[in-house]
């Protein structure tokens, strides 16, 4: 019977809201399950970058003259204020882990406060492009016929991934406030992953529509 | 602790709590197993439909080509996304946790979420069914997806996306339940080889459903916001949408038998009792399926693809053979003089075994480019398929069902009906699925209501064969019904398997295990003295050592 009894095995006694598992565990299997997420999001996105680069290749007419009506000052404004926020939250998460829950709550309340700002110029850069005519849908009466699927989709698509981070930011905040991280910032280090990984993709974004 | 294990009475979770909300692994893998086999039944029925309107070579059943399109569509998505997919997550559900000796999946609420996406997604792709159907096939290629179609289309897209988002759910727990949770004693080398077969599952599920989700996306924005990503007049392109659906959908033929897979190791060697021939290569090919399944995806576009691309193509879809028959010899190798005990389970796991091996040729035959060429879209085509999917992963859930119920439920199988099931099955299933070979090659061509009148003899002959194995079904939903209620009790370890979900009593407690379970040092290293002893060690913690059902307690 002894095979069966492992007296020398026991879990580890700190529990999670499961009951299950030990916080090393859990924080471990967080950890992991996001990076699999990531990983699949990178294939969503991969699909669009591609559709986009093939179009670049095929239509360079059209890119060219793209690239002389969509404006870089706002783009890039834009682009660095989503760069500070990934840095408020680096910030924010070693706030928590030096025991700091004001300061966290700042910095992570300056992380969201960026990507707000960064989706008001997406919405400002939309307005004026659609008063150019560049629209989703196909037109065949337009220059831009092609163009606009192919710009709207990925940024868009982008944008929509920021709305979810600042959401999740607002509730780090309502749950950091209640102190939940105050032994375990493994909840703010998820944000955090998701958070850089967004930054990432639009880097790349950026360059390849707006740079290259 | 043998007393403590004695006093406790096995209890089965209420019928009531399989219909509401719940973190356990093990009500959420009978959930999915019983909602993907209703939708099993429905996929059956319209198979059924189908088979009907085909008894003449003219319209009878339906009212129009149309109609008929829109049946075999349903047929195919049903079976494919609602049945098969969810079919593996409730097998991988219930079993996997217990195999690795753990408490619950890594994520719990993460695991009823995903399944909680499915009634919904169902419903969304059925009410299609009403509206304007989707007739464009499972695979839903524009333009008829895009141009020709209504707004069942636009519905069956949205719950297709739904589903992809629940199976990547599902996949990221599995992985990172198998990869953190096993005990410190089961290294990654001595995990059951269910697990293995779950492990490189998911991963495909992880990496390849986004496409399907990706390619999703742009067809929704074709259909409801007006863009050209798939018409050629817009300046799209029509070949875009196959390449990304056949990069998810090929990998996704092996989600849909890897699991099968799995199956057939545990089955074959628990019920021959002897170890699994080439264990390690046996795990490797799982992960070399995976692998190599990615890259094979243009073969289902051999007539319309760049002619330059046909060859390398051609190629890697034949290497994709050598792991499957590294598989099917370690099958082979393993009931190879083992002692064999012909329970429906085994019956099952041989009837697997001399259908796919079946479906594994024509496989190789169609990834021949000439002969390719000659059978496209006939019914040799249709198959082939159906003698993977259906000889291949609806065997291996046979045999997953009688092997695992007793666990499942704490109460044995009819074995009698089961043997009678098979009987139905097999031959059902042979006799409807092999004469398409032969239809195939003579030209019939297939997603058609009205055929050649040559053709009526075999198409009878065939719809005859369906009605059996529509038939056969009825007999495994009395035997599940009826065993649930007046089946044997089952005890602990009915087959003396050495793997750790039978070392906990049937059904396991809400927990799994009382305690940490220790794993035997080889899942299937049955017919040595040491696991003889494991054996009855774990005979004497759950049932005071009372002998199995059917008395064999000898290895």
């Amino acid at each position: 019977m002894a095979e069966l009894t492992a007296d020398s095995l026991h879990a580890v006694a700190t529990h999670d809201d499961h009951g299950h598992i030990s916080e090393d565990e859990h924080n471990s299997n967080m950890k992991l399950g996001l990076w699999l997420y990531l990983a699949s999001e990178i294939v969503i996105f991969s699909i669009m970058i591609v559709g986009y680069i093939i179009f670049r290749i095929n239509e360079e007419d059209i890119v060219a003259q793209a690239h002389d009506e969509l404006g870089v000052a706002l783009v890039t404004a834009n682009t660095f204020v989503l760069l500070a926020s990934s840095f408020f939250m680096v910030m924010g998460l070693r706030a928590m882990q030096q025991g700091n829950r004001s300061g966290m709550l700042r910095w992570i309340g300056l992380t969201a406060l960026g990507g707000i700002v960064f989706l008001g110029g997406q919405y400002i850069e939309y307005s004026e492009l659609a008063h150019l005519g560049i629209v989703l849908g196909f037109d065949d009466a337009s220059a831009w016929s092609t163009f606009g699927m192919r710009f709207y989709a990925p940024t868009f698509f982008h944008g929509a991934h920021v709305f979810v981070g600042v959401l999740w930011a607002l509730e780090v905040m309502r749950r950091g406030a209640k102190g939940r991280y105050d032994n375990n910032p493994i909840g703010i280090e998820m944000f955090g992953l998701y958070w850089h990984f967004v930054d990432v993709v639009w880097i790349m974004l950026f360059t390849l529509i707006y740079l290259v | 602790m043998a007393t403590q294990h004695e006093a406790e009475t096995v209890r089965r979770p209420a019928l009531s709590e399989y219909l509401r909300w719940s973190v356990d692994h093990k009500i959420i893998g009978v959930q999915y197993g019983v909602a993907a086999f209703l939708f099993f039944m429905v996929g059956g029925a319209m198979a059924m439909g189908i088979r009907l309107e085909l008894w003449t070579p003219t319209l009878d059943l339906m009212a129009s080509g149309s109609a008929y399109n829109s049946l075999f569509t349903m047929h195919g998505t049903v079976m494919i996304f609602l049945f098969i997919i969810p079919m593996w997550a409730a097998f991988g559900n219930f079993v996997v946790p217990l195999q690795l000796g753990a408490k619950d999946m890594a994520f719990p609420w993460l695991n009823a979420f995903a399944f909680w996406l499915i009634p919904p997604a169902a419903i969304v792709i059925l009410l299609g069914y009403f509206v304007t159907p989707a007739e464009a096939g499972w695979t839903s290629y524009p333009p008829l997806s895009t141009l020709f179609s209504g707004d069942g289309q636009t519905l069956w897209a949205l719950g297709a996306h739904l589903l992809g988002i629940s199976s990547i759910m599902g996949s990221i727990n599995f992985i990172v339940t198998i990869l953190n949770m096993r005990p410190p004693q089961m290294i990654i080398w001595t995990m059951p080889l269910l697990c293995w077969a779950v492990l490189a599952t998911s991963i495909i599920a992880v990496m390849a459903t986004p496409f399907l989700a990706g390619a999703l996306t742009l067809l929704l924005l074709d259909r409801v916001a007006g863009t050209t990503f798939f018409d050629a007049s817009g300046g799209g392109d029509v070949l875009l949408w196959q390449n990304i659906f056949w990069f998810y959908s090929h990998p996704a033929v092996y989600i849909m038998v890897l699991p099968g897979m799995g199956v057939l190791s545990e089955v074959l060697s628990i019920h021959c009792r002897k170890p699994v021939f080439g264990y390690r290569m046996v795990g490797l090919s799982s992960m070399g399926i995976a692998f190599v399944g990615f890259t094979v995806w243009a073969h289902h576009m051999f007539t319309s693809l760049q002619p330059e691309l046909r060859i390398p193509f051609m190629i890697t879809t034949m290497i994709i053979a050598v792991p499957t028959g590294i598989k099917m010899f370690s099958w082979l190798g393993t009931i190879w003089g083992g002692k064999m005990r012909f329970t429906s389970a085994l019956l099952f796991a041989l009837g697997f075994m001399s259908m796919f091996v079946i479906g594994g040729i024509t496989g190789v035959m169609l990834a021949a480019l000439p002969f390719d060429i000659h059978v496209h879209d006939t019914y040799f085509v249709v198959s082939h398929f159906h003698f993977v999917l259906f000889g291949g992963s609806v065997f291996a859930i046979y045999a997953a069902l009688y092997h695992w119920f007793p666990k499942v439920t704490g109460r044995m199988m009819n074995e009698r009906l089961g043997r009678i099931h098979f009987v139905f099955t097999y031959f059902g299933f042979l006799f409807t699925f092999f004469p398409m070979h032969i239809v195939g090659m003579l030209g019939m061509p297939r997603r058609v209501a009205v055929y050649d009148p040559n053709f009526t003899d075999w198409n009878q002959f065939i719809s005859f064969w369906a009605f059996v194995l529509g038939f056969s079904t009825f007999i495994v939903v009395y035997n599940v019904i009826h065993s649930y209620f007046r089946g044997p009790v089952a005890g602990a370890n009915p087959w003396r398997a050495l793997t750790l979900e039978w070392a906990t009593t049937s059904p396991p407690p809400v927990t799994n295990f009382d305690d940490d379970p220790i794993p035997f040092e080889d899942p299937y290293g049955y017919g040595t003295e040491a696991s003889a002893a494991y054996l009855d060690a774990v005979d004497a913690a759950f049932s005071g050592g009372r002998p199995t059902p059917d008395g064999n307690q000898a290895d």
